[in-house]
């Protein structure tokens, strides 16, 4: 058993993979139309290669709901790991990213969190070198 | 950008009230005042953390609403576009068919033919986690690789 594929509910796809691609850097691996949605996934360059991130519509009225009281909450609904993340947070926050978490210390590390203008909070982690 | 946790809570507060029942509607001015927030910068921070402006935001949960009472079948047109808040039938009609590419009468005779049992929605309208996965035909997964753009194999 092994953990290749994990998702992450948006609002909107096409949104979604503008945002994933351009701000966050990942790239497009998989985009297979499907009626009125996508069967979209994204991949790191910086690897693993072969793990995706589905980018899913939140289409399901109980998904909006539980992506929107997760949101007012502030708790991110996914977090990546980064190898600086002071260098991300200036990078990101210069293209216009909204962070509500600047770069902190969390026990053993950094975490900042930002939102992804799709409904979710994703939080970065630099783990202690 | 670097939100404070004041003004995260007000941007949230504030999409609630866009998506409020049309008769509290407020403009998004007001809006912008109830959050103590200056109405351009309301517009553009809203957009930074959701990706949408406000006027836009509330067009589409309005749209959303449509949808589901379309399907639901108990609303003729009209009647979906005047609750949802909507006072013309042409601007319903054209948002309609360019967000969900068919105008609402297409719309809800096509939900309704995926209707089964009277009052259930048909799952469609509904992708949930995975689900998109679970509905694609089992050769669909053999051309994943075809379907990938050529520099990614």
């Amino acid at each position: 058993m092994r953990i290749k594929l994990t998702s992450l509910m948006v609002d909107d796809q096409d949104k979604a993979v503008k945002f994933y691609t351009d701000m966050l850097g990942f790239r497009k691996k998989h985009e297979i139309p499907m009626g009125a949605y996508k069967w979209l996934t994204v991949v790191s360059p910086e690897g693993p290669a072969d793990i995706e991130l589905s980018l899913e519509p939140n289409a399901n009225p109980a998904a909006k709901t539980f992506q929107k009281a997760m949101f007012d909450q502030k708790i991110p609904l996914a977090a990546f790991e980064v190898s600086n993340i002071e260098k991300e947070y200036e990078r990101l926050a210069a293209l216009g990213v909204v962070f509500t978490t600047k770069p902190m210390q969390a026990g053993p590390v950094t975490i900042a969190v930002l939102s992804d203008t799709c409904g979710n909070l994703i939080q970065l982690y630099q783990p202690a070198r | 950008m670097l939100l404070s946790s004041d003004t995260f809570r007000n941007l949230c507060r504030a999409r609630e009230l866009l998506g409020a029942s049309p008769e509290q509607c407020l403009s998004v001015k007001h809006i912008a005042h109830q959050v103590a927030i200056s109405p351009y910068h309301f517009i553009r921070q809203f957009e930074a953390v959701f990706g949408i402006t406000p006027h836009q935001f509330r067009i589409q949960s309005r749209l959303d609403q449509a949808k589901l009472l379309l399907a639901k079948g108990d609303l003729s047109v009209t009647e979906v576009c005047m609750q949802i808040g909507f006072s013309s039938l042409g601007t319903f009609s054209d948002l309609c068919a360019r967000r969900f590419g068919s105008p609402p009468s297409l719309y809800k005779r096509r939900a309704r033919a995926m209707v089964q049992v009277p009052g259930n929605y048909p799952q469609e309208l509904f992708p949930g986690c995975l689900s998109l996965m679970g509905c694609l035909p089992a050769a669909a997964f053999r051309n994943f690789q075809e379907a990938s753009p050529l520099s990614l194999r």
